[in-house]
This record gives structure tokens, C-alpha cells and sequence, in this order.
């Protein structure tokens, strides 16, 4: 894989267009909106034990990040 | 895999698994762009963050226009409690007078730069009883604060982030300025690009300096004391990145992860690739492709 730097300055083992440096066009609002709820969701945690996000989160406050791969 | 990930990373919150990106369709943050077929990219969320209060409605998110743009974890538990938790190692550096102290620190992680981990240099202001400072903008001959944040060729600074004022009439001007009083936090956002401390390639210096010119005048209801300018300079460690121990990675200089990602690749070719073997020539034959064009851009060769 080639190394380039993109229009933002930022160095990646890849040509610039390749898929996996493909990121949100400038000014793009995804997801719920500050102010919304979000929505509930079931997911396995990493021993397979489901959680609830609501429901487990009981009465705390939460950070739910995305993100791409933990391994690549 | 991501207990494996989890325990070698020691990372004490739980790590979810959304296989067939359901949550990520369900919320509206599927990278669009990449194609079925594409390797094993396929079903991968535009990188983000959503912080929320007891309720569970959003209080703040964070989504950019690079997937190499992170926050610290520091400002989204500083976007959680409404306050900003300076550590106390964090890199700083005071100045200020008795009447006006002031702390110049670099806020998030151990205060290193990174690239792409967006960093705050937090000026915090801590004001004298009945002192107050303005924001901009403010009649001829008044002075309002200003932080001023440079640094070498390659780091990226982010406008000003202010907390709210508050309305303060002045009678005899027959005008409203906005103030603040007690402490107050002015965040200046920064990252390190690939020209300062690329993931590519080994870092050529361990550290940098970060110049901060902090311009201000407290008064009271009374009377106003001179304007001062305040230079302020934190010496910044630069910091690579931490990666997989997988080949398709490794080499480029960053910090080499203790976790093997290989199985997991595997794993992910079997489930997200084989089905989809036209996606995939299609995937190969847009690679070539992107290879050629870069070399005829002259970009270099990993």
C-alpha cells in the first residue's frame, strides 16, 4: 500500500480515494441530534453477556462510542 | 477477539459487538461510501461519539470529517459533567498576576500530541471577587480576551470554545458587554497532522512547543485595570499511535499493539468477503487503480 497525505494533513498507509480513508463529507449531520434520546439497543459485550443500553445504564450518564475495528 | 483486545489494552468498559451493523443502520451512521465487496471494511460506522445525561438524551456528539479525528477521552467526560477536570500532570504552565491568575495546560490523554487526537490547551482564568473580563466584541478603548494558540508547521488549531456570559449594562456607555467572572475556562482544540507526528512514519523529535498569548483586562463595577498580554509557552510531547501487531499495518514507525489481529482478519475476510466474490475483484481491480494513480502522484511506496 501506497502512503499519502490527504486534504486535511493527515498521513495513512493507503492511496488517497481507497475505501477505508473515506470520511464525512464537511458539514454532514449523521445520527441523533444533541437534545434526542437515543435509541435503545441490545449488543453482546465482549464475554457474549447482552446488554441493554437503557436498561443497563440505569440512572448514569454514558459515552457511546463508534468506532471502526479494534484490530485493524 | 475483543477480550482479548480488552484485556490486554485494559480497557474497564464494555466493548459491544455489532456484527451485522445493525445499531450502526439503526442510527443512521453507516459509512455510505464503502461498498459491499470492499474487503473487510464493509459495515463499518463513521467513527463517533455520542455523550449523553442520566435521561439518555444527547448532551454531545462528536462526528468529523476524518475518521483520523478522535476526541480525548478527558473531553467527553468533560462534555458529560459540564465542567473541564484538568488533570493534575497535565503539561501547564501559570502566569497571571494576584489579582488575575492564570493556567495555561494541555488537556486530554497525558497531554501528548498525537495525530488526529484532538487535544484542548485550556486557558483557565481565576478571577479576584468582583472582577470581571469581556468577550468579544466591545467599545473603542476596552480590551476583550483573546487566546492566541501557535505551534509548529503540522498542528492543527481549532477556533476558541468559550462558556456562556453574561450580560453586563454599562449606564453611562448605554451599552451591554458580556462577561465572565470567577473561573473561567477558554478551550483552544489542537491535533498534530502528518507533517508534525505522522502514523507513517517515526517521529523526528520527541517534543514541541506550544506559544499561547492570552490578552485580557479585569475590571470591576468600578474601575478597569490595564490590559495585559500574557505569553505563555508548554513544552508538548509528540506521541505515535498505537496499532494491531497485523503486517498489513506494522512498519511504519508506531507503537506496535501486544494484541494479534491476524485471527480476527481472517474471520472477517470469511464472513464479509467470500460471500461477495464480484465486490471483491471490484474491490481489487478500484485498488490497482488507486495504487497507480498514487504512484504517478509520486507519493511514496510503504
Amino acid at each position: 500500500m501506497t502512503i499519502e497525505r490527504d486534504e486535511l494533513g493527515f498521513d495513512a498507509p493507503a492511496p488517497l480515494g481507497h475505501p477505508g480513508r473515506l470520511g464525512l463529507r464537511p458539514g454532514r449531520e449523521i445520527g441523533p441530534a444533541v437534545g434526542e434520546r437515543l435509541p435503545d439497543f441490545e449488543l453482546p459485550d465482549a464475554s457474549g453477556r447482552r446488554v441493554r443500553f437503557h436498561e443497563d445504564r440505569g440512572d448514569a450518564k454514558s459515552a457511546v462510542v463508534f468506532y471502526r475495528s479494534a484490530v485493524w | 477477539m475483543l477480550s482479548e483486545f480488552a484485556e490486554k489494552q485494559k480497557i474497564p468498559y464494555p466493548l459491544l459487538s455489532d456484527v451485522d451493523s445493525d445499531v450502526i443502520r439503526h442510527y443512521g451512521i453507516l459509512n455510505d461510501q464503502i461498498e459491499v465487496g470492499d474487503a473487510f471494511l464493509y459495515g463499518i460506522p463513521y467513527p463517533g461519539v455520542f455523550v449523553t445525561d442520566e435521561r439518555g438524551v444527547v448532551v454531545a456528539k462528536f462526528f468529523h470529517d476524518s475518521y483520523k479525528k478522535r476526541e480525548s477521552p478527558e473531553l467527553l467526560i468533560d462534555a458529560a459533567l459540564g465542567r473541564i477536570e484538568l488533570s493534575d500532570d497535565a503539561p501547564r504552565v501559570d502566569g497571571g498576576d494576584a489579582e488575575v491568575k492564570i493556567t495555561a495546560a494541555i488537556h486530554g490523554g497525558p497531554g501528548s500530541i498525537r495525530q488526529g487526537i484532538r487535544r484542548e490547551v485550556v486557558v483557565r482564568f481565576e478571577l479576584g471577587d468582583g472582577l470581571h473580563i469581556y468577550d468579544a466584541p466591545v467599545p473603542d478603548g476596552m480590551v476583550p480576551t483573546t487566546v492566541r494558540v501557535t505551534g509548529p508547521a503540522g498542528l492543527v488549531v481549532e477556533d476558541t470554545i468559550a462558556p456562556p456570559t453574561t450580560p453586563l449594562r454599562l449606564a453611562s456607555m448605554d451599552v451591554e458587554l458580556r462577561v465572565w467572572s470567577g473561573t473561567v475556562d477558554l478551550r483552544v482544540p489542537i491535533y498534530g497532522a502528518g507533517e508534525l507526528v505522522s502514523e507513517v512514519r517515526p517521529l523526528d523529535r520527541d517534543s514541541i512547543s506550544i506559544d499561547i498569548e492570552v490578552r485580557y483586562q479585569a475590571c470591576d463595577a468600578d474601575t478597569c485595570l490595564l490590559p495585559k498580554t500574557e505569553r505563555l509557552r508548554i513544552q508538548v510531547p509528540l506521541d505515535v499511535i498505537d496499532i494491531p501487531d497485523i503486517s498489513l499495518h506494522t512498519g511504519h514507525g508506531q507503537r506496535v499493539g501486544n494484541y494479534d489481529g491476524t485471527r480476527h482478519l481472517v474471520r472477517l475476510f470469511a464472513r464479509k468477503v467470500l460471500p461477495h466474490p464480484l465486490g471483491f475483484l471490484k474491490f481489487l481491480a478500484k485498488s490497482i487503480r488507486l495504487e497507480r494513480a498514487a504512484r504517478r502522484r509520486g507519493a511514496d511506496r510503504a
